[in-house]
Parts: C-alpha cells; sequence; structure tokens
C-alpha cells in the first residue's frame, strides 16, 4: 500500500480527519482565492493605465521627428464628476499616427469622440452645461478599450492648430514610453497580500492541525511499526496534498466570481472592466501550485518530533519551553522596518524602496508567529501562579504547555488588529491632509492665464454669460510675489484684490473694509524694504518696493489653508510696478449650484479649453481619493476580520477535537461544560487580549511610519486607533465560543470512540 | 430462575446503587436487555463478558453518563435516572469516582492538579483542593512525584493518580472501566489492590468492568453479561 492508498484509506475510514481535510481544502479555497486577487491589483491597474495613457500628457523622445500632431490634456468636471479631455490638432501627415485602441478614428476639426457615458450627459444636460463645452459635432464613441473605466466620461476634441489651447505641445504619437499604473493602488495591494494572506495561511495551517494530534500519534506508531520518515513524509504530503490540492483548484474556480465581485468596487472614480483582474496564465499556475505546496511543506516541518522522537510523540510527553531570544524578533524586525522607512523617505531611494519597505512590512508581520507564542506562554506562566479557579488553572497550563497551538488560535485576530491600528492610523492623517488649495472661496471657478491672454478670456466668459443668461461676471486676478525682510520665508504670494471683491470671492477674512487700501496678512509683516518682484525669465528678476508705511492690516486667522497667503489692495501697490509677461494671472468666475455647469462651461470655452479650477472640485477629488481608501480599508479589514474569526474558530475546535477524549472523561466524570467552556474561552482570549494589544501598538507605529513617507508631519491619533484592540479580544471571544458545541459533541459521543 | 427478572422489582434498601429493568438500545441492538442490579456499600464488583456484551453500557447507564431507555437506577434509595444532565453531572462529580482505561489523566496539569481538580470544580478553594490531593498521592505511593506530568509517569503510576483523583472526593461508588486494561500482569495487580484498598478506607463500593479473568476472580463479587442480560453471578 503506497503513501496516497494510506491517505486516501484514512480519509474513508476516519470522519475527523475528513473533517480537517474539508476545513483544509476551504481554508485553501480562500487563500487561493484571495491570493489571486490581490496580486491581480498590480495588474489591474497596470492594464487600466495601459488603456488610459492616451489620456496622459507624455513627451516625444524623438524631437528630430517631426510631430503630426499638437495635442492639449485637460480635466473637467460635470456635475462634480471628472471629466478627462483631450483637444487635438493634426499639423503633417496623421497616416503614420498608431490610433489607441478604443478610439475608431482621429477626430477631424469641429468633431469631438465622446466615451458612452459622457455622450449620454450630453444628450441629457442643457447645453450650456455641459455640450456647448466640445466642438457640436459627435462623431463617434470611444470604446471600452479606450476608457480607464467602463462609465468614464471622456473625449478627444478635433481642432485645427490655430484652434487649439495655447498650453497644447507636439507629439509624434498618443503614447510614449510605458504607463505609469496608479502607485497608491499598487502600494495598497502589496499591503493587502501582507495583511490577508498571513491570516488566510493561518487558516490553512489551523485546518491543517484540526487533527494534529491524532496524525501525531497515528504516524508516531507507524514510524514506530518501521515506517522510514520518506515514508511518512511521503504519507504527510499525500493527506495534506489531497485537500489543498482540490482546495487550490475549488479557490482557482472561485477566482473569476471574486473577479467578478471586485469589478464593483469603485477606485479612483470608476469600476473596473470585467477583464481588468485577469492574471497572465503561467502566474496563475505557479500560484495555484506555490499554495498546497506550501501547506504541504508546512505540514511535514511539523512533523519533526515524530521523526526525531516516534516515542515522545506517541505518549505525549510535554514541550520545551520557548527561549527569551523570541522576545527580540518584535524589536528586530521593527528596526529593519524603521531603516527601512528612513531609506525610503531619504533623498537617495530608488525604485526598490517601495519594496523594501512592503519586505520590512511582511517581516514584522512576520515576527509576530515569533513573539506571539512566547507571550502566549509567559501570560500562561502567570496564571499558573496565580489561578483560584480550575478554568484559570485548566487555561494557564494549557498556554504554558503548548503556546504554539494556543497562540494559532489568536494568531490571524492579532494581524487583523495589527493592519486594523495600521489603517486607522493611516486613515485621520490622510484625511486631516486634505484641504488646501487657493485663496479663493470653494465655490469659484476659475482658469489660470498668462497677463497677454486674461483680459480677452474675460471678455469672451462675460459675453458667454450674458448669451447664457447669467448675472455672474469674470475677474481678472494678478498674484504678486513679495519679498519681505525675514530670514525664515523669504518671499510671500500675494493676491490682488480690493477689499469688497476679496470679501466676496476669497476666504481671508477682512472684516468692514474700512480700512485704508494695504496689505492684509495673518501673521505680522514687516514692510520695511518689502518689495514686489517681477520676473522676466532666465532667472532675471526685479523688485520693485512698496511705499514707506504701507499699512498691514491683521486677518483673524479662520482657515489655516490661507495663512501663509496675502492679499493686497491694488491701491497699495507699489507706483510705477510693471506686469511681468510671466505674472500669474487668474480669471474667476463666482458660481452657484444652479449656475456652476454654466459658467464652467463659459470659463472653458472662453479659454480655448483649458482647465477649470475651483477647491470644490479639488476637496470632492480628496474625497473621492479618501473615501476610496476607506472602502479597501474597510473591505480589507473585514476579509482580514472573517479570516481571523475562522481561524480562531477552527483552532479552537481543533484543541477540543485534540483533547476529546480527556474532555470526555472529564465531562464524564461530571465537570460541567461550562466550566470546560470557560477555560477554553479564557485559553483563547487571554493571549488573543495580549497580543492584539501588542499587535495594536506595533499597528499605530508601523502607520506612522508609513505615513511619515508621505508626509513629515501632522500624524493625527483618533481614540478610534482603540477599536481593533476592543473588536479583536470581541472575535477571539467569539470564535472562541465555538468550543461550547464543540464540547456539547464530545459529551454526545462515547467515550470508547476512538 | 428467571436471568431478566432475577431480583425484586423494588431496589434494595441496603445497596448503595441499584438498577432495575435496565435497557439500553444502540439502533434496533440491544446493549442491555433488561439488567437488574445492586451494589451494597463498600462492595466491590466486577463486571465481565466478551467484547460488545453490553457490560461498559451497563457502567455509563448506572454511572449516569448514559441514559437508560427504560428501567430505574436508584442512589442510596433515591431515583436519580429521571434527573435531568446538570443534576446528573453534579452527581457524578460528588458521587461518583471514575477511573478509566489509560487514566484520561488531563495531560497538562501535574500529578497534584489532576487529583484536586474535582474537588476544584466542586467549589473547594487553591489550598485545600491541592493538599487533599497530595495527601491522596501519598496515601497511593506517589510522594514526590506531585509535580510531574501524565507524560512523566509510567502507566501504573498514571492510573494510581486517576484512582487518587477518583477518590479525593470521597464518593459512595467509583466506576472503573478496564482500569488496568493498559498494564502489564504485575502493575495491573498492585494498581487494583491501591483501588481497592483505597476504595475500602473511604468506604465507596467499586464497579469495575474488564476483561482480566485473573483480575475478575480476585474481586469479592463478579457479575457477568452476555448479550445484554446477566448471564451468571458469582460471590467469591
Amino acid at each position: 500500500m503506497n503513501a496516497l492508498q494510506i491517505a486516501l484509506r484514512v480519509l474513508r475510514v476516519d470522519r475527523r480527519t475528513r473533517t480537517s481535510a474539508i476545513l483544509t481544502g476551504v481554508g485553501v479555497a480562500v487563500a487561493t482565492g484571495l491570493v489571486l486577487l490581490l496580486v491581480s491589483l498590480p495588474f489591474a491597474t497596470q492594464v487600466r493605465a495601459e488603456r488610459a495613457q492616451w489620456q496622459e500628457q507624455s513627451y516625444s523622445s524623438n524631437s528630430e521627428q517631426p510631430a503630426p500632431l499638437l495635442l492639449s490634456y485637460s480635466e473637467d468636471f460635470v456635475n462634480g464628476k471628472k471629466m478627462t479631455r483631450v483637444d487635438v490638432a493634426v499639423m503633417g501627415n496623421p497616416a503614420g499616427v498608431k490610433l489607441p485602441a478604443g478610439m475608431p478614428k482621429l477626430p477631424a476639426p469641429g468633431e469631438t469622440l465622446a466615451s458612452p457615458e459622457l455622450a449620454k450627459l450630453m444628450r441629457e444636460l442643457p447645453a450650456s452645461q455641459l455640450a456647448d463645452r466640445f466642438t457640436p459635432n459627435i462623431a463617434g464613441s470611444l470604446g471600452n478599450d479606450a476608457l480607464r473605466f467602463p462609465e468614464q466620461l471622456a473625449a478627444i476634441v478635433g481642432h485645427t492648430p490655430e484652434d487649439m489651447p495655447s498650453d497644447a505641445v507636439p507629439s509624434t504619437a498618443f503614447t510614449h514610453g510605458d504607463p505609469e499604473p496608479d502607485g497608491l493602488l499598487q502600494l495598497l495591494s502589496g499591503v493587502g497580500v501582507v495583511v490577508l494572506l498571513v491570516p488566510s495561511l493561518v487558516l490553512v495551517a489551523s485546518a491543517a492541525r484540526l487533527t494534529a494530534a491524532r496524525r501525531e500519534r497515528r504516524l508516531a506508531a507507524i514510524r514506530l511499526a518501521g515506517a522510514t520518515p520518506g515514508q511518512v513524509t511521503g504519507m504527510v504530503t499525500a493527506e495534506t496534498m489531497i485537500s489543498a490540492f482540490g482546495g487550490a483548484l475549488l479557490g482557482l474556480a472561485l477566482s473569476p466570481g471574486l473577479h467578478a465581485l471586485a469589478t464593483l468596487v469603485p477606485w479612483a472614480g470608476g469600476t473596473w472592466q470585467a477583464t481588468d483582474f485577469n492574471l497572465p496564465v503561467g502566474l496563475t499556475i505557479v500560484l495555484v501550485l506555490a499554495i498546497p505546496l506550501l501547506v504541504g511543506l508546512a505540514a511535514v516541518l511539523g512533523l519533526r518530533r515524530v521523526f526525531s522522537t516516534p516515542l515522545g510523540a506517541a505518549a505525549g510527553h510535554s514541550r520545551k519551553p520557548l527561549h527569551w531570544w523570541r522576545l527580540l524578533a518584535v524589536p528586530a524586525s521593527g528596526l529593519f522596518f524603521l531603516l527601512a522607512i528612513l531609506y525610503a523617505s531619504s533623498d537617495s531611494a530608488g525604485d526598490e524602496s517601495g519594496l523594501l519597505v512592503l519586505f520590512g512590512l511582511a517581516v514584522l508581520v512576520a515576527s509576530a508567529s515569533v513573539v506571539g507564542p512566547w507571550i502566549t506562554s509567559a501570560v500562561g506562566g502567570t496564571f499558573v501562579k496565580v489561578w483560584r479557579k480550575p478554568a484559570g488553572l485548566l487555561a494557564g497550563r494549557r498556554l504554558r504547555d503548548d503556546p504554539k497551538g494556543a497562540y494559532r488560535a489568536s494568531a490571524g485576530v492579532v494581524l487583523a488588529v495589527f493592519a486594523g491600528s495600521m489603517a486607522l492610523t493611516l486613515m485621520p492623517s490622510f484625511e486631516a491632509q486634505a484641504g488646501g488649495g487657493r485663496a479663493f472661496q470653494d465655490s469659484v471657478l476659475y482658469v489660470e492665464t498668462v497677463p497677454a491672454n486674461a483680459t480677452q478670456i474675460a471678455q469672451r466668459a462675460d459675453a458667454s454669460l450674458a448669451k447664457y443668461g447669467e448675472q455672474a461676471r469674470s475677474e481678472v486676478v494678478r498674484q504678486v510675489s513679495i519679498k519681505v525682510n525675514d530670514s525664515q520665508r523669504g518671499s510671500y504670494s500675494a493676491l490682488v484684490m480690493d477689499c469688497p471683491t476679496a470679501k466676496r470671492m476669497t476666504r481671508f477674512n477682512v472684516g468692514s473694509c474700512d480700512a485704508t487700501p494695504g496689505i492684509y496678512s495673518s501673521y505680522q509683516l514687516d514692510t520695511r524694504g518689502a518689495s514686489v518682484i517681477s520676473y522676466y525669465g532666465n532667472g532675471e528678476e526685479q523688485g520693485t518696493p512698496f511705499a514707506a508705511g504701507v499699512p498691514v492690516h491683521l486677518l483673524s486667522a479662520a482657515d489655516k489653508d490661507v495663512m501663509y497667503s496675502l492679499l493686497i489692495d491694488p491701491a497699495a501697490l507699489p507706483a510705477g510696478l510693471e506686469q511681468s509677461p510671466m505674472e500669474r494671472v487668474t480669471v474667476a468666475v463666482p458660481s452657484t449650484d444652479a449656475n456652476r455647469e454654466v459658467i464652467r462651461t463659459a470659463l472653458g470655452g472662453a479659454s480655448g479649453g483649458s482647465q477649470v479650477y475651483s477647491r470644490e472640485l479639488r476637496l470632492e477629488n480628496q474625497q473621492t481619493e479618501l473615501s476610496d481608501l476607506r472602502r479597501v480599508t474597510v473591505i480589507g479589514l473585514i476579509a482580514a476580520g472573517i479570516l481571523a474569526g475562522c481561524s480562531a474558530a477552527v483552532a479552537t475546535a481543533g484543541s477540543v477535537m485534540d483533547r476529546r477524549r480527556t474532555f470526555g472523561a472529564l465531562i464524564a466524570a461530571g465537570t460541567p461544560v461550562k466550566v470546560l467552556s470557560r477555560a477554553l474561552r479564557m485559553e483563547a482570549a487571554l493571549p488573543a487580549m495580549v497580543a492584539t494589544i501588542g499587535a495594536g501598538v506595533v499597528g499605530v507605529s508601523v502607520g506612522i511610519g508609513l505615513f511619515s513617507l508621505v508626509e513629515k508631519d501632522g500624524i493625527v491619533l483618533s481614540p478610534w486607533i482603540l477599536a481593533p484592540v476592543a473588536l479583536g479580544v470581541g472575535v477571539a471571544l467569539l470564535a472562541a465560543s465555538v468550543c461550547t458545541p464543540a464540547l456539547n459533541r464530545v459529551r454526545a459521543e462515547p467515550l470508547a470512540d476512538e | 430462575m428467571d436471568p431478566r427478572t432475577p431480583y425484586a422489582q423494588s431496589p434494595n434498601r441496603t445497596a448503595v446503587l441499584s438498577g432495575r429493568g435496565l435497557v439500553k438500545r444502540y439502533g434496533t441492538q440491544h446493549a442491555l436487555a433488561g439488567i437488574d442490579i445492586d451494589i451494597e456499600a463498600g462492595d466491590a464488583v466486577a463486571i465481565v463478558g466478551p467484547s460488545g456484551s453490553g457490560k461498559t453500557s451497563l457502567l455509563h447507564v448506572l454511572a449516569g453518563i448514559l441514559r437508560a431507555d427504560a428501567g430505574e437506577i436508584f442512589l442510596a434509595g433515591q431515583r436519580v435516572d429521571q434527573l435531568n444532565e446538570k443534576k446528573r453531572s453534579e452527581l457524578r462529580r460528588t458521587e461518583f469516582g471514575f477511573v478509566f482505561q489509560s487514566g484520561m489523566l488531563v495531560a497538562e496539569l501535574t500529578a497534584e492538579e489532576n487529583v484536586a481538580l474535582p474537588l476544584l470544580l466542586g467549589g473547594a478553594g487553591r489550598k485545600e483542593a491541592i493538599t487533599a490531593g497530595r495527601e491522596w498521592l501519598t496515601r497511593l505511593g506517589l510522594a514526590g512525584k506531585e509535580g510531574r506530568r501524565p507524560g512523566e509517569l509510567s502507566g501504573g503510576e498514571a492510573q494510581r493518580v486517576a484512582i487518587a483523583r477518583a477518590l479525593t472526593h470521597r464518593p459512595k461508588v467509583i466506576f472503573a472501566d478496564e482500569p488496568t486494561g493498559a498494564l502489564d500482569t504485575r502493575t495491573g495487580r498492585d494498581t487494583m489492590d491501591a483501588l481497592l484498598h483505597a476504595a475500602a478506607e473511604s468506604g465507596a463500593a467499586v464497579i469495575v468492568v474488564t476483561h482480566d479473568r485473573e483480575l475478575a476472580e480476585s474481586m469479592p463479587r463478579t457479575v457477568s453479561i452476555r448479550d445484554g442480560l446477566i448471564a451468571a453471578r458469582l460471590a467469591a
């Protein structure tokens, strides 16, 4: 009888081994499905980026070749949704220009190709709100292959070279080089692989260990009967592989369903196409083979005791105490992670720094499984000393005697708490970073231009507004640089605007505008020797000093985002100041909810398709990004929590099954099931409590470290960071409650059934 | 005499444990087909019979581990077979002691903690229970081995720990299921001597299920079971 035949026979005759095999298979299926999804995320972002590469500005690398295209790229918004617009003009022979996939033709002057969703909006909304921003002839539709996501609002608008926006650049092709995939999503998928894969593997390990004691005794008996280590390894490999490969194939079969669900999760403004999550066949095969092989390897490694001391395994002798050096794992891996963070945030960091940080994170996560059993053993030791009730004694002894097994029940929870604490440290800090933008009020729409075009744009915009019956009119706002005698800040940016206009259009708290025209500032400004700087290119600049005694009015700083901006009344500008041709000029129009899209149409049309900005949209974009982050964080944490809960429940059930004869005897001798349940719950909850607190602290520290990659300061610690620890203990207790039905099952079984 | 009705239907007034008309079925098979039995205080009874004869089922039914499908059980004249599971558990914990084939000790606990466990479960304090556990281990010749785990004890020592555990709360009846089944002959004999001696000292009755004919013959009383019925009753 070979190893496979023995494994099949054991599976056929032993119900508990069969249950373990089924649970192992399910665990492997879940792990395989999750890994196939998480690993596909970077590919999905890459595919998205490739499809939308023509929408991103890129420069021709071959400047000697004549550029047949003139391209301008801008973002626009309608009803709060982002719209991508590319303006194109043909300058030479377009025959050699390769059209992006999904673009049926190159639009001729006066033609627009729109995405289906944009075309639908154009039909639904009044022309003044959307369609007038484009050329009147909708000559075709952009296919899915040309869109970042199916519901994307995108258009390519054809022009003559003369009609192109001022920022248009010549180009030899629509795309150059490689697309840049979404860095944040790639980072998140890496973090997701680390924090979700480990609980998945813990679940698999818990399931595989469900009948470990029983299998260990059986294999030890076979070993004592003369089987070689090779034969025993073969038996274990066969026994594990049957369920693990079955599970991996099940995970592969379920994977399209999981991917279909993932396409519904919006990211960066839209959902995904069904094929985005396709993985290369070779990689899929490698992953589907690798997970069961890892499970098999873990099962074989778990047999060391059977190989070295089969008698010891058969008799169930107690295990060696754990070494104190395990305690060093967390500080050592923490130090490695810290160094990785320091390197990644240094100026010398290369492309590999992200991978190094992820590796550091993985090492830190792995260190939990080294130190966790030691903590479990220490907690057990404390209880053995101080117990007062039998539940405390039973739990303490169990934790002390088999800390690795006891920790296994809470390992997934520990990981979930770690991930949760890390996420909840990052999220409020990211949220606190939101804001910024220029000093205009949120609802003011504006385009930026150069002095030469400003008046013309304003006139055109006003004409369009009048045509649309709108009362609102544009303001041309200059922005100048002021140099002061301040060692901290050499120069300040200042909007040039009179007080009533500033009150109407900006967030400066200017008060009642009774004061003499001057400079408005949130802080005391020394204007002695201050001047307005005019730039003339090639580094040439000219300073025009302020008149002596120019008044500085202190603003009550209501908005931290305008703290470092100044406002200057035009009457307070230095006499003889010339407007530099490089000066930044803004054409701005205040809007309301009712006329916002009309004003956007007017401003966009007047500026020849230039980007129309507003702080409101900046904030909305930030909120979209934060919502994306929140969504994937919540999904990730729910998945991690469910995996952790399942693995804790399976481990607890396994712990009952391992000791079913002892528990059966205790119940037979009159021990109430509730006493044993309490002991088992305590056994699961004690290490979970200690380890989750530790995991929470480490998670917060890692969150601070990761945040420092984005911002040097501004970390915000909310009381919610305590929630994962509380939830983790709750999940561990809930999972531990499966011991009661497991014990009831033990009670229902005859004592001799073994 | 009809072997199915060897006794009167009412319990013996002097018996500490009595069973009347006990029936236990597993599917269509009768493990017990109507057994009457009385155990006197301080009695030591061996239940013998071939495999599948129903002797372990009888032990479990008398101890309240299994509920009989029919029949009555009396402990010191009080009917106990109708008690709910909670009460039966309490009864097993306080009035009965158990010795199983392989000790069934809690592997993680030391010998003294294993012995103290029934007292602790009964609400005794740590010091009281551990002291009692040590005393019983000393009486059974295990002084100095209080801190050993079951895995660190020999088979005979582990069974003596199990006997100490069964006696520590001073039960009325001790049920022993193949207590020497995993031991060699000499160790088995020593273990049985220890059990009977300790039980006699504390006045507990002992019911032993065994395959071991020699062991059964050394007991004061033997009940032979076949096909769920008492086949013969022998007194030494």
